[in-house]
């Protein structure tokens, strides 16, 4: 117990500590594209809530659903990001961005049964759309291949681990599900949410 | 077979504490180059976003008090508030941000504190229905307010998750406070703070109809 | 089976690392004499080719450079030096320190060490152990989350130790070996040409590999017996290569063992953090109950045996070019 929650406010602590942390280009020349592909989406807070979003979101569905993403994730991000630089496809625009974090706010805060199809239809798209816009920030000496690289890695530790980190914290199998452990998780849905929402408002709005 | 069964679960043991102890690695790593940038201003968006529900005194007590009275109100008001609560707060503003204008707003922000302070200090006992009205009307104004500053913040959507969090996290406190209902002692100590609460609304109101007259 | 190993090494020699071209290099050398405490005159003895105005030199936040003067005032010389438009025209600089009283010293920053840390012309002070551990420290840190090569080696002693106290012992045992080796490169007393070094790392690599698979058929390896014992004798060997990304970064013999602790320290930090990543992929990875089916077992396997096995004909390569 004492450990979960120590582990849940590191992991917040970190997601703070992570926003101020490292602008792209100087990891660039300290350590190298790989880095930069590894790192770049978590110097990006739209990047940061929608995958912790979904990740949390096929955590809490359940392993049996979950474990489809740990591969259709990185890949979609490899896929958005050959999109982005082959075709020039670029960000889908913050409305779109703003209208996935609602979208996913809202399964989560209505504990919706989410089929495991569509929820890998649903993070292949979101990767995809992730992937396109890491594309764009591609500098003209970026090695394109070890970027990319560093992308894919970076989405499959980082779903695989916050599915993990929301199943055991929802204890969905093993343990008995504690009822107020289903709400926090809810809850975080409406946040999320409500973040989506305003985020929708301000993209038409402007 | 059993050898291995307890090879498998000291395995499992030893790593249950690695994501925390990998994840303040990481951080310590990773913070190393934090120092040499200042990109898109997401920590000062955020530090904002944070401390706006914070700074204004009406909006926090008001906050609070939902959650204490959520708690007073007992299942399903006490779950469906923190739920639902950040979403009405975002329609309302959606509007700040359209800039669109809503009556009075300070008003009715002062009589938030006011009325939802007098509903925890008489232990109101209204309908989920009727309550979750009365608290959605409120939560619309107060998002209106925050979402008015949205737009001119450096980094909207850090200034977005951080004032969202900052009234979940006001919320988690008022139904903290709410479950020394269980005792009657506390439930002598909260209707004393819903006394404050809407003291304090009194003052803020007679200050806004001040303002406005 | 043999057929696929064959296929594979074919495969790992047709696809050689590209060489890298032997550029010319185009050399600059600025030499800073200290006329006062603190106070130094810079001037060019060799201009770049791109001409010494073009050159973007970065100097620490608390020196005023205008060439040919640069004031430090009481900090002294003290701090990172960096160019930051090194590239294909300007390939290395060499930095030349003359102190009031004591030894010139030369700095070299290329586009591999873009920066160099002075640390000061007098007697160590607080300060300048504060920087060196700064510096140090984040070499050691990045120098093994560059070096693949090592990473490697240490996910395969994972795979087969697994977790507990095995592993605790098998990483201790591995980080033992190479501070030693270390050490005692830095110092001089074993001396390693450096590319069939690289070629012996390589190869650790492919027996790790191959213990995997030998403990995957029931066999019981050496590693899987004696972890320890292979994590140490291979660390003493990866130590030596740590030892020369140490080399020719111009440091001062009085400051060498400290340098070496931080920079052992920084590596410790990257390894640890490693290994608590790739525990906790693990734990994730039971948690969510997503592991390889049966035909899959060996496919890590051998995708670190064929990786390595590349690595290492390209390094083989490269010994043979050079004799």
């Amino acid at each position: 117990m004492n450990f979960r929650l120590a582990r849940v406010w590191i992991a917040a602590a970190m997601l703070f500590a992570r926003v101020e942390a490292a602008d792209a280009h100087i990891i660039a020349a300290r350590l190298g594209d790989f880095y930069t592909g590894a790192l770049h989406p978590l110097t990006d807070l739209q990047d940061l809530i929608l995958w912790a979003a979904m990740g949390v979101l096929a955590g809490s569905l359940g392993a049996a659903k979950g474990r489809w993403l740990v591969l259709v994730f990185p890949l979609g991000l490899l896929a958005g990001l050959v999109l982005g630089r082959v075709f020039g496809v670029v960000s889908a625009g913050p409305a779109a961005d703003a209208g996935m974090i609602l979208v996913l706010g809202l399964l989560l805060a209505a504990a919706a049964r989410v089929p495991a199809t569509l929820l890998c239809a649903i993070a292949f798209g979101l990767a995809l759309m992730r992937g396109a816009a890491n594309a764009g920030d591609l500098g003209p000496e970026t090695d394109r291949l070890l970027f990319a690289a560093g992308l894919a890695c970076a989405g499959y530790a980082a779903i695989t681990l916050t599915m993990a980190l929301t199943l055991t914290f929802r204890r969905l199998d093993g343990g008995p599900a504690v009822a107020w452990r289903g709400i926090a998780i809810r809850a975080v849905g409406g946040w999320i949410a409500a973040i989506g929402l305003m985020m929708m408002g301000f993209a038409l709005a402007t | 077979m059993t050898g291995n069964g307890r090879t498998m679960s000291s395995r499992v043991v030893s790593s249950r504490a690695v994501p925390g102890l990998l994840v303040a690695m990481a951080a310590l790593v990773l913070a190393q180059p934090a120092f040499a940038h200042e990109q898109v201003a997401v920590g000062g968006g955020l530090v904002r976003g944070l401390l706006h529900p914070l700074t204004g005194m009406d909006h926090l007590i008001a906050m609070v008090a939902v959650g204490i009275w959520g708690a007073q109100l007992g299942a399903p008001a006490i779950w469906v508030l923190p739920i639902t609560f950040p979403m009405v707060m975002a329609v309302g503003g959606v509007l700040g941000v359209l800039r669109i204008p809503l009556p009075v707003p300070e008003v009715v922000i002062a009589l938030s504190a006011l009325v939802l302070g007098a509903a925890v200090a008489m232990r109101l006992r209204l309908p989920f229905a009727a309550a979750a009205v009365v608290v959605a009307v409120f939560a619309v104004f107060h998002g209106h307010a925050h979402g008015a500053e949205l737009p001119g913040s450096a980094n909207p959507l850090a200034y977005g998750v951080g004032f969202v969090v900052a009234t979940g996290l006001l919320h988690l406190c008022g139904i903290m406070i709410g479950t020394l209902t269980r005792w009657p002692a506390g439930e002598r100590l909260i209707q004393g703070l819903g006394v404050v609460i809407a003291a304090l609304g009194c003052y803020f109101l007679a200050q806004s109809l001040g303002a406005a007259a | 089976m043999r057929y696929w190993r064959v296929t594979l090494l074919v495969l790992a020699a047709l696809i050689l690392p590209r060489q890298l071209d032997a550029h010319e290099a185009t050399l600059g050398v600025l030499e800073f004499r200290e006329v006062r405490p603190g106070a130094f005159v810079g001037r060019w003895t060799m201009e770049p080719s791109i001409g010494a105005a073009r050159v973007d030199l970065r100097v620490p936040p608390h020196c005023f450079l205008r060439l040919p003067e640069m004031n430090c005032g009481e900090k002294g010389l003290v701090g990172p030096i960096t160019i930051t438009n090194l590239g294909a025209d300007m390939s290395a600089v060499l930095i030349k320190v003359i102190p009031i009283g004591g030894e010139p010293r030369s700095y070299t920053i290329s586009s591999a060490n873009p920066v160099v840390s002075l640390l000061g012309t007098s007697d160590p002070t607080l300060q300048t152990w504060v920087e060196l551990a700064r510096t140090y420290v984040n070499y050691g840190i990045d120098h093994i989350l560059l070096g693949a090569d090592h990473l490697l080696f240490v996910l395969g002693l994972i795979w087969i130790v697994g977790g507990g106290w095995r592993l605790v012992k098998t990483i201790t045992a591995f980080t033992v070996g190479h501070s030693a080796s270390l050490a005692a490169a830095a110092f001089g007393l074993i001396g390693v040409p450096e590319r069939p070094l690289n070629a012996c790392i390589a190869l650790s690599i492919v027996f790790v590999g191959v213990e995997i698979v030998k403990q995957q058929r029931g066999e019981a390896g050496l590693t899987a017996r004696y972890p320890w014992a292979v994590a140490f004798t291979f660390g003493l060997v990866h130590g030596i290569g740590f030892a020369s990304a140490l080399a020719g970064l111009g440091l001062e013999r009085r400051l060498l063992p400290a340098a070496l602790l931080f920079f052992n320290v920084g590596v410790e930090i990257g390894q640890l953090a490693f290994v608590l990543l790739v525990l906790a992929l693990i734990w994730a990875h039971r948690r969510l109950d997503a592991v390889l089916p049966r035909w899959g077992d060996a496919l890590p396997a051998y995708a670190i045996g064929s990786v390595s096995m590349f690595w290492f004909f390209g390094r083989l390569l490269r010994v043979l070019a050079a004799t």
